[in-house]
C-alpha cells in the first residue's frame, strides 16, 4: 500500500527519540537517483542542519557561527529506514540517538 | 558605445527617479529645523543605498533572478511571507504618499484641493502602467525627472557657506529638540534607503536583460546616479535651511509652505518649476512602487511577470498593480494630509529595514546565484553595518515618532 | 540532491523557458519497507496555504470553492519524471499551455482585461 506525504510539510517538524525526547527538527531531505527514480536516502535534523541550509557559503556559515556561538544544537543524519513517518506530523526515530551519524561542522 | 549610452540612460534614470515626496519632505523639514546639521544623514543614507543598489544590480545581472525572487527560493516560502506582507503594506503606504504628491502638485497649480486630484492622479499612474512599456516608463520619467535639477540650481544660487556644509557632512549632536533631531535623521534614512528602490532596480536589470557584461555599467549607474540624486535631495535641505529657517519657519506645518523652496529664488517661475518637479518626481516614484508591488507578488509566487508583456500575457501581474493603485488613491481622496502620511511612512520604512536587508548577506555570498561575483570582505562588512543601522532604526523609530514626530 | 535547498520553492520553467510557478510542494511516495520516492511536484495556492497552517488552507479552499473553477479545487501536480534539468531553475519537459496552471489568469484575462481593452 502506497501512502503519500508532503516533503515541504516535513521540513521543520520536530523528530522524537525512542524515549520521547526531542532530537531536532528536520531541516533537509537528501535524495539520490535510483535507476530513473529519485529516492530519499537520509534526513538531516538539528539546528546545525538549518545553518547548513541557510548558508551556502563559508561567509554565511561563519556569520551564523558568530551569532549563535555554540548555542547551536548538534545536527544528525537519519537514514531513511530509521525514521517512522506513519504520522508525518510526529516523526519518530526508530533507533537510539547515539547510533546516528553526526553532521560534521565546517 | 552602446554600453555608454545605456550607462548614461541608467544614470539619468537614477537621478530623475531619486527625488520623491519622501526625500522632499524629510529634507525640507530637516533644513528648516536644523539648518545644515542633518546633512550627514543624507550622506549616510546615500552611501547605504549605493551599496544596496549595486548589489541588487549585480545579483540580477549574474543570477537572472531578482532579490525578491531569490528570497523565497533561498529561504523558503514560510520565511518569505513575512517580508512579503511587510513590504506590500509599506509599499501601499508610500504609494499613497506619492499619489498625494502628484495631487498636491495639482492643488498648487489650480487651487483645487488635493483630495480631488487623488483619483485622477491614480488613473494617470494606472494608464501609464497599462499602456506603456517598461522602456518608455523608465526613460520617459527619467528625462522628465531631470527637471528636479532646478533644486540644485536654486541651492547654488543661494550661495551656501561651503565650509559649513562640509562640516555638516560629519554627524553632530543637536543643540535643541533632541528627539525631533533624531526622528528627522531616522526619517531621512528611511526616505533614502527605500527597499522599493533597490528591489525595483533588481527587477529593472532583468527587464533590461542585463548579464555579466553589465557589471561595470551597474557600478557606474548605481554610484553616479545615486550620488546625483543625493545632491538633489541635499539641495532641498540647503534651500530649506537658507530660505525657510531665516523666515521663522522651523517646522513645515502646512504643505503650502513647500513651494517657498523655489518661489523665493525664482519667483513665479519658481512656482511653475516646483509644481513640475513635484508632479514628475512623485509620478515617477508612484510608477516604480506600483510596478515593484507587482514584481514582488508575481516573483514570490512564480508567476509570469514583466512590464513589457502585454497585460493579457501577465494578468496576475497587471491585477496587482491595478489593485495597488486603486487602494493607494483612497487615503488622499479621503483627505488624509499628504505630509503627515509621508513622514509616517518614511519612519516605518526605516523601522522595517532589517527585515528586507538581512537576506542580502546570504544571497550576495551564494555562489549558486552570483557565481564568482560574491561580495568581497568590504561588501559584506558594508551590508552588516547597514543591517546594524537598520536594527537601531527599528528600535528607536517608533518611540521617536511618538516624541519627535 | 538536497530537496529543501535545491528543489522546494525553486522556479519552474516549461520547455520554452516560460515561468510557470514555483515548486510549492513535493510529494513523496511511501511504501513500507522501501525507500521513499519523490513522485510529484505540487503547484498551487492550497499547497502554499497548507505550509502556513491548517486554517490558512481551509480559508484558501473556501475561497476557491466560491470563486475558483471546478477543476482547480485541488493543487496541480507534475510527475517527477517530467523534470528535465535542475539548475538555478527547474526545467520541465512539458508546455505550460497544456496545463491548467495559467487558467485563473486566462479567466482573469477574459473577464476583465478584454473588457478594458489592453490585451
Amino acid at each position: 500500500m502506497v501512502r503519500e506525504i508532503h516533503a515541504e510539510l516535513l521540513l521543520g517538524r520536530q523528530v522524537v527519540a525512542l524515549d520521547g525526547k526531542a532530537v531536532g527538527r528536520i531541516e533537509e531531505i537528501i535524495a539520490e537517483p535510483k535507476g530513473n527514480l529519485l529516492a530519499v536516502s537520509e534526513y538531516h535534523i538539528g539546528s546545525y542542519a538549518l545553518m547548513e541550509r541557510l548558508s551556502a557559503s563559508r561567509f554565511g556559515r561563519a556569520l551564523m557561527d558568530f551569532f549563535t556561538a555554540g548555542k547551536v544544537g548538534q545536527g544528525y543524519r537519519i537514514p531513511w529506514n530509521r525514521l517512522d513517518l506513519s504520522d508525518p506530523e510526529r516523526p519518530k526515530l526508530l533507533c537510539p540517538v547515539d547510533q546516528l551519524a553526526k553532521l560534521k561542522r565546517g | 558605445m552602446k554600453k555608454l549610452l545605456e550607462i548614461s540612460l541608467g544614470i539619468v534614470t537614477s537621478v530623475g527617479g531619486y527625488l520623491e515626496i519622501g526625500s522632499i519632505a524629510t529634507s525640507a523639514e530637516a533644513g528648516a529645523a536644523f539648518g545644515f546639521q542633518l546633512l550627514w544623514a543624507l550622506v549616510l543614507g546615500t552611501v547605504c543605498i549605493i551599496v544596496l543598489v549595486e548589489m541588487s544590480g549585480r545579483f540580477a545581472a549574474v543570477s537572472h533572478h531578482t532579490i525578491s525572487d531569490a528570497i523565497r527560493e533561498r529561504f523558503g516560502f514560510n520565511f518569505f511571507v513575512l517580508p512579503l506582507i511587510v513590504t506590500v503594506l509599506l509599499n501601499l503606504m508610500v504609494l499613497a504618499a506619492e499619489i498625494g504628491g502628484v495631487a498636491l502638485a495639482g492643488e498648487f497649480a489650480t487651487g483645487i484641493g488635493y483630495q480631488w486630484w487623488a483619483i485622477p492622479a491614480g488613473i494617470v499612474v494606472w494608464l501609464l502602467l497599462w499602456k506603456g512599456t517598461f522602456g518608455l516608463i523608465e526613460k520617459g520619467v527619467a528625462l522628465l525627472g531631470l527637471v528636479t535639477l532646478v533644486f540644485v540650481i536654486a541651492a547654488a544660487k543661494l550661495g551656501p557657506d561651503w565650509p559649513e556644509l562640509a562640516r555638516s557632512v560629519v554627524p553632530s549632536l543637536p543643540q535643541h529638540d533632541g528627539s525631533r533631531y533624531w526622528f528627522l535623521a531616522a526619517s531621512i534614512l528611511g526616505a533614502t534607503i527605500s527597499p522599493y528602490l533597490f528591489l525595483f532596480y533588481s527587477s529593472g536589470a532583468i527587464e533590461d536583460r542585463w548579464d555579466e557584461s553589465y557589471l561595470w555599467a551597474n557600478r557606474a549607474i548605481a554610484g553616479i546616479g545615486m550620488i546625483f540624486g543625493g545632491v538633489i535631495a541635499a539641495s532641498v535641505l540647503i534651500i530649506a535651511a537658507l530660505v525657510l529657517r531665516p523666515a521663522g519657519i522651523h517646522e513645515i506645518t502646512d504643505y503650502h509652505q513647500l513651494p517657498l523652496l523655489l518661489t523665493s529664488v525664482f519667483g513665479f517661475f519658481g512656482l511653475v518649476l516646483f509644481i513640475a518637479s513635484l508632479a514628475v518626481a512623485c509620478l515617477g516614484a508612484a510608477l516604480e512602487i506600483a510596478l515593484q508591488q507587482a514584481y514582488l507578488v508575481a516573483q514570490g509566487f512564480g508567476w509570469n511577470w514583466g512590464k513589457d508583456l502585454r497585460p493579457g500575457q501577465a494578468p496576475g501581474f497587471s491585477l496587482v498593480y491595478t489593485v495597488s493603485v486603486m487602494l493607494a488613491a483612497i487615503p488622499m481622496a479621503l483627505g488624509i494630509d499628504p505630509l503627515d502620511l509621508t513622514m509616517f511612512s518614511m519612519a516605518l520604512t526605516a523601522a522595517s529595514l532589517p527585515l528586507t536587508i538581512l537576506p542580502f548577506i546570504f544571497l550576495m555570498n551564494d555562489k549558486r546565484f552570483v557565481k564568482e561575483h560574491t561580495n568581497g570582505r568590504l561588501g559584506n562588512l558594508a551590508v552588516l553595518l547597514i543591517i546594524a543601522l537598520g536594527c537601531v532604526l527599528a528600535i528607536v523609530t517608533i518611540p521617536l515618532q511618538l516624541f519627535g514626530g | 540532491m538536497n530537496l529543501a535547498r535545491d528543489i522546494i520553492d525553486k522556479q519552474l520553467v516549461d520547455r520554452h523557458k516560460t515561468k510557470m510557478g514555483k515548486v510549492d510542494g513535493l510529494i513523496l511516495a511511501l511504501e513500507s519497507g522501501k525507500q521513499p520516492v519523490v513522485s510529484d511536484i505540487e503547484i498551487g495556492s492550497i499547497t502554499l496555504a497548507r505550509r502556513i497552517g491548517k486554517r490558512a488552507e481551509r480559508l484558501v479552499r473556501r475561497l476557491k470553492r466560491r470563486w475558483g473553477a471546478k477543476h482547480s479545487q485541488e493543487p496541480y501536480r507534475v510527475a517527477w519524471r517530467q523534470v528535465r534539468d535542475i539548475g538555478v531553475d527547474i526545467e520541465l519537459a512539458l508546455d505550460v499551455r497544456e496545463t491548467p496552471i495559467f487558467d485563473w489568469q486566462a479567466w482573469l484575462k477574459v473577464k476583465l482585461i478584454k473588457r478594458i481593452g489592453g490585451a
